[in-house]
């Protein structure tokens, strides 16, 4: 058995690129599934049936199928009929696929601040929707962050599914790198290190951030 | 001011609220004047904080009124919005003190007291912060003004707590058991908040366990079971003279249970 890293050194800027993208994407994706999150869980709280029963559709369609399963609909299966763009295919799919899953953390945040809460500042003459909005929202954030950290360490990771439908994020760089240079194994212990890497930088960003909302809950 | 000061601060007639098929206030009648202090003893379950929370209006009573400052609070006859904005306008008016104080724990100390005047009012930052930290002095904690809830005492968060209601400048102060859950030694200091309070002439209304207390800083104490008013007369009759039998086996059993 003999390594070979020269081509990993080669095609480094190839990867660098993939990290880029991954990195861009991740970054694209926990805003818009955070926010997203948010809204949802909001409006699936605090709304009339016929405006939250389908957003609670939405949450359970996404939860209970795989994302590859999502990508290849959206963008094979309605492809049949419209072209969507892969990279906005793949943006809005994980976009979706982690606001379920962070509404879902927001819906148990926002029910467990508790009603002392809310009576404290409807006592001061805040009315309901302005104490849902200075009051709870923000308590439930600061609850959620712990959750909210793991779901975006894990939704990075899930960038790679995107590689099959040929967003030229890490995996698909490097499938690349091998399909020219034919060393697999040395690029994939590579990228594992570069995914390792990234998932410690995110975990110390967590805590850190765990920190400061710790101090206010 | 004369006519003023005719107009009770806090007026109830005949209020009656129910929980099901449970009657927890049985038709009160209460007038506050200006500036008096109030207090209401009990055993637990005899409906007094429920009076305190229906003034508020955190309870919904079924029948009687509620007049602050010659004021309606209820109004049967405003639905939806139209009574949330008056009952939003009429609670800027009152200040509520919690037992369990629900402080917010995502803001800073100071925050806590600015938020309302800033949101409600429209009070600009710098005011705003003046107001906050002339308040929180008034409670000894301007050196607290950048801390979170969570690392202060019972005590000193039920201190914010006063200030934050105090904030909105109330013409009533309203206290639901405000020293129960805090330990002992800490209830002294927001008892001493409390009484600078009425020192300056707040009106308040408070429900309270500690007989001490109520004794020294009311003008007037009522005495509720079963929903209904039992008795009243001012703090050093009602305290050591009780004409009811029921206010006297309160007294005694809690004196028996502070021993």
């Amino acid at each position: 058995m003999e390594f070979d890293f020269s081509p990993v050194i080669t095609y480094f800027p190839t990867l660098l690129k993939g990290v880029g993208a991954t990195l861009l994407i991740g970054l694209v994706v926990a805003i818009m599934s955070i926010i997203g999150g948010q809204i949802v869980a909001v409006i699936s709280l605090y709304t009339r049936k016929a405006v939250n029963w389908p957003l609670r559709f939405f949450i359970w369609l996404f939860m209970t199928t795989p994302l590859l399963l999502q990508l290849y609909f959206l963008y094979f299966g309605l492809g049949q009929w419209i072209l969507i763009p892969a990279i906005v295919v793949g943006v809005l799919g994980l976009g979706f696929h982690y606001m379920a899953y962070n509404a879902d953390i927001f819906i148990a945040t926002i029910k467990s601040v508790s009603n002392g809460q809310y009576e404290a500042s409807r006592s001061l003459g805040f009315g309901h929707y302005a104490t849902i909005f200075y009051i709870v929202i923000p308590q439930a954030f600061y609850r959620a962050v712990p959750q909210l950290g793991n779901n975006m360490i894990i939704m990075v990771k899930d960038i790679s599914v995107l590689s099959a439908i040929g967003i030229a994020e890490l995996v698909y760089m490097s499938q690349y790198a091998i399909s020219v240079t034919f060393r697999p194994f040395e690029f994939y212990i590579t990228i594992a290190v570069v995914y390792y890497l990234i998932n410690v930088l995110m975990e110390a960003g967590q805590s850190w951030v765990e920190r400061r909302a710790a101090i206010r809950k | 001011m004369t006519q003023a000061t005719e107009t009770p601060m806090v007026e109830l007639k005949g209020v009656k609220k129910r929980f099901g098929n449970l009657e927890v206030l049985k038709g009160i009648d209460l007038k506050v004047d200006r500036g008096k202090i109030i207090s209401i003893i009990g055993p637990s379950g005899s409906g007094k904080s429920t009076l305190l929370r229906s003034i508020n209006y955190l309870e919904v009573i079924d029948e009687g009124s509620i007049l602050l400052d010659g004021a309606q609070v209820n109004r049967p006859d405003l639905k939806g919005l139209a009574f949330e904005r008056h009952i939003n306008h009429i609670r800027q008016n009152m200040g509520m003190v919690f037992q369990h104080f629900n402080l917010f724990p995502h803001l800073s100390t100071l925050e806590n007291v600015t938020l309302a005047p800033r949101k409600l009012k429209g009070v600009d930052a710098r005011s705003a912060r003046e107001l906050g930290m002339d308040l929180l002095e008034r409670v000894g904690l301007a050196d607290k003004a950048s801390a979170y809830p969570s690392s202060l005492s019972g005590g000193q968060k039920q201190r914010v707590a006063i200030a934050r209601a105090l904030a909105m400048r109330p013409k009533v102060m309203l206290f639901d058991e405000a020293t129960s859950a805090l330990d002992p030694e800490l209830v002294e200091e927001v008892n001493q908040v409390m009484k600078r309070l009425a020192e300056e002439h707040m009106t308040m209304l408070i429900v309270t366990h500690e007989m001490g207390f109520a004794r020294d800083v009311s003008d007037w104490a009522m005495f509720m079971d079963g929903g209904v008013v039992v008795e009243e007369n001012t703090p050093d009759r009602l305290f050591t003279h009780p004409d009811q039998e029921r206010t006297c086996n309160f007294l005694r059993k809690h004196l028996a249970s502070q021993a």
